[in-house]
């Protein structure tokens, strides 16, 4: 074992050492946070900034809408009333978005109209509408009623229904967040694809060198194969965690420094501080603070990192023997690399499955198939992923172990069969490999 | 040394070694012999322990072979890789750890070579950038480098242009006076009778000869005598009587001449002196042997005749 410790050292050394790991190191990290950056950005929160012009010739908003500034709308307000011809020509006018107009008798007509140059969209319609309303709401409690502004909210607000899963009472599933664990199945299934396929190369360049004549003389093939599995197995985690900290780093940038507004309090609609414990209205909940981004809520609070990872690990592990098995017993048996690469495609082919397999358990997460699918091999490291999103019932945590246990007895009986082909075949040279030939190299 | 008893290996249908018995002594040169598909791969591979014998045992020392052997062997096999991304050092560290060494002891012993095949500033290069020349060097470096008792080259010298080739043989020679055995196989006959002291000769997967070269290269000779001479090749035929035959002349500039010619009858070496001395300028006399290249073919013709 010790020189399959030395194979494996070797390998971690020369794949850590390529150029090409180390652009993946840095670039998959950064395309998945660019990726988070683009659905943070756009994935609930307005793109548009807008810079909105009030006209309130009657001062009834007392030039004032929002305790803090809102970091998409900017309002400006002018004690006059504007023609929308003018808004729409004049010169002056041309750096405001919108116009909203305040007329005299908004708090009896309950009428205000909103000229825009380019139309917004729904949120940030509704937005603007929602804080319009909320300041009028404060003046007219103010001047109609001797209460305060959170009593008379508390009287308003309306009786809220709320259906639930009665198998999930507090709603902990959902489905955006099966979608992540259908992400860690992918992930994984990338990272399969990927060293499976460095796996291949390897073995394929080590015969095609002929080196591997020289290390059979000093290491078992089993132990060579081991070891390169290891190895390569090694640097796929060393990239992981790579990947794990860039991304947790970038998503604390991100929350610290980009996007500081999702949890800080004083941008916040203070109406909707005051309110925090009470249920939103449907209306309210298109843009008060908590459901501001459900990304970014998705990502920092609803998703279980710690029992995720360990299962990503464990399933990696399994997944990557299981799977990297098949590469390795294809690369040592096939007489050219183009050899090597044709009986690939079906493996390859079986991992896009696998990865149907996840979306298909994401839309029927409880259908038969999907629970069959949870314990093939071939597929349960991607279904697990999914099916830890939505949660195992209190009995059936079994489950996941015993698609561990399925996951990894198969992976060492596959790994049996990789290293008596890779024994047999490792020296095997130029020949066109066909069934025939692992099936006799299987008996021999 | 090294004893191999009895192996035979088929692979599927194809015999690739049949009931094919040697013995290297310690301290020796042993060349393998034969045309190619043999079997000697197939036989060096055993003994390497990278394929498994259907029948038969190799004993190392008297004592049958296990794993731990290994680390006393040194093998350069006829294919033979490097890994192209890595450096000298690294790789020489790799396989000598392989092979048991420390670290720090691959690296003492590397240099040693490195110095003594000057190639010293080879050291940090990547087996990428050294012409094939050099990464054979590396080859050979790797292969004793943790000193083994017992070296077995498969085709040592393809390859190797004529210095590099003058080296390795040198080197062999050297290990072999320190006590160690060599087990080379080649085509290069040349280099056979030059450094190896006993010979096998495989082919068609059976063992059809071993011994000292020497021994066989007299067991073989034809009663074959040389004369190299000044003067006149008419005075020289004159000088011969029934007693002798020429088998065939050399004319390499005017008035040399290398004659072979045959005893008849009880006639001795001593007999053809005596009636050449006076009539030419005798300048070499010499017994003509067969070279290990006539008598592999006289050996593997016929076969491959009846083959055919």
């Amino acid at each position: 074992m010790k020189n399959s410790w030395i194979i494996a050292l070797r390998e971690v050394k020369e794949r850590i050492g390529s150029r090409s790991y180390v652009l993946f190191a840095i670039f998959g990290p950064l395309i998945i946070l660019g990726l988070v950056y683009l659905l943070f950005v756009f994935g609930g929160t307005e793109a548009e900034k807008w810079n909105i012009l009030v006209t309130d010739k009657a001062g009834i908003l007392e030039n004032k809408l929002m305790p803090h500034p809102d970091p998409n709308v900017t309002y400006s307000f002018a004690n006059d009333y504007i023609e929308h011809d003018d808004f729409a020509k004049g010169k002056r006018y041309q750096q405001y978005d919108a116009m909203v107009e305040i007329n005299e008798k908004v708090l009896s007509n309950k009428l205000s109209y909103v000229f825009y140059r380019t139309k917004p969209s729904f949120n940030l319609q509704a937005k603007v509408q929602y804080q319009v309303e909320r300041r009028l709401e404060e003046v007219m409690i103010q001047r109609f009623t001797d209460l305060s502004v959170q009593k008379f909210r508390e009287i308003k607000q309306p009786i809220q229904f709320s259906f639930r899963n009665v198998y999930d009472p507090y709603d902990q599933t959902s489905d955006v967040r099966t979608w992540v664990g259908f992400f860690f199945g992918m992930i994984i299934l990338a990272f399969i694809a990927l060293f499976g396929m460095t796996i291949l190369r390897s073995v394929t360049s080590e015969k095609s060198n002929r080196i591997v004549e020289v290390l059979l003389a000093s290491v078992r093939p089993q132990h060579l194969l081991f070891g390169k599995l290891t190895g390569v197995g090694i640097s796929a985690f060393i990239q992981f965690f790579i990947w794990i900290a860039f991304i947790g780093l970038g998503l604390y940038l991100m929350r610290e420094w980009m996007f500081p507004s999702i949890y800080d309090v004083s941008s916040m609609n203070m109406a909707e501080l005051t309110d925090s414990g009470r249920i939103l209205s449907v209306q309210e909940k298109l843009y008060a603070g908590k459901e501001f981004n459900t990304i970014v809520d998705l990502v920092y609070e609803r998703v279980n990192f710690g029992v995720m990872l360990t299962f990503f690990v464990l399933f990696f592990i399994g997944g990557y023997l299981f799977y990297g098995s098949f590469f390795a017993a294809i690369g040592s048996t096939a007489g050219t690399e183009n050899d090597g690469q044709q009986f690939i495609l079906p493996v390859l082919l079986i991992l896009a499955l696998a990865a149907y397999a996840g979306y298909y358990t994401v839309a029927n997460p409880e259908s038969e198939l999907a629970g069959w699918l949870h314990y093939i091999p071939f597929t349960s490291p991607v279904v697990v992923m999914v099916k830890l999103t939505y949660g195992y019932a209190a009995g059936e945590a079994y489950q996941i172990w015993l698609s561990l246990i399925v996951l990894l007895l198969s992976a060492f009986f596959c790994l049996s069969i990789a290293s008596r082909l890779y024994k047999n075949g490792v020296l095997q040279f130029g020949h066109r490999l066909k069934l025939q030939h692992l099936f006799k190299w299987l008996r021999k | 040394m090294l004893s191999v008893e009895h192996i035979s290996k088929s692979f599927f249908r194809k015999q690739a070694l049949d009931d094919v018995s040697l013995e290297a002594k310690k301290g020796e040169i042993f060349g393998l012999l034969g045309p190619n598909g043999a079997g000697k791969t197939t036989l060096i591979r055993i003994i390497n322990r990278i394929v498994e014998p259907d029948n038969g045992t190799v004993r190392i020392n008297d004592a049958l072979m296990t794993r731990k052997h290994l680390e006393n062997i040194g093998y350069m096999p006829e294919e033979r890789g490097l890994y192209k991304s890595m450096t000298v050092e690294d790789h020489a560290v790799f396989l000598g750890r392989l092979r048991g060494l420390s670290k720090h002891d691959v690296t003492a012993k590397l240099n040693y070579w490195l110095d003594k095949f000057e190639i010293g500033d080879w050291k940090k290069k990547r087996i990428e950038e050294l012409s094939k020349g050099m990464a054979q060097k590396v080859q050979f470096i790797c292969t004793v480098l943790h000193e083994p008792e017992l070296l077995i080259l498969d085709e040592p010298y393809s390859g190797f242009d004529p210095i590099n080739m003058e080296l390795i043989k040198s080197e062999l020679i050297r290990m072999r006076n320190q006590g160690k055995t060599v087990v080379l196989s080649t085509h290069n006959m040349k280099s056979v009778e030059e450094v190896c002291d006993r010979v096998a000769l495989i082919h068609h997967s059976k063992k059809l000869l071993e011994g000292r070269v020497a021994d066989i290269q007299e067991e073989r000779k034809e009663g074959l005598y040389a004369i190299r001479f000044r003067g006149n090749m008419i005075a020289f035929a004159n000088a011969l009587w029934a007693g002798f035959e020429v088998v065939d002349t050399e004319n390499p500039s005017d008035n040399l001449f290398i004659v072979r010619v045959k005893m008849r009858g009880e006639n001795t070496f001593d007999d053809l002196l005596k009636v050449l001395i006076g009539q030419v300028k005798i300048e070499a006399a010499w017994e003509v042997l067969p070279t290990m290249q006539d008598i592999f073919i006289s050996i593997v013709q016929p076969k491959l005749t009846e083959a055919v």
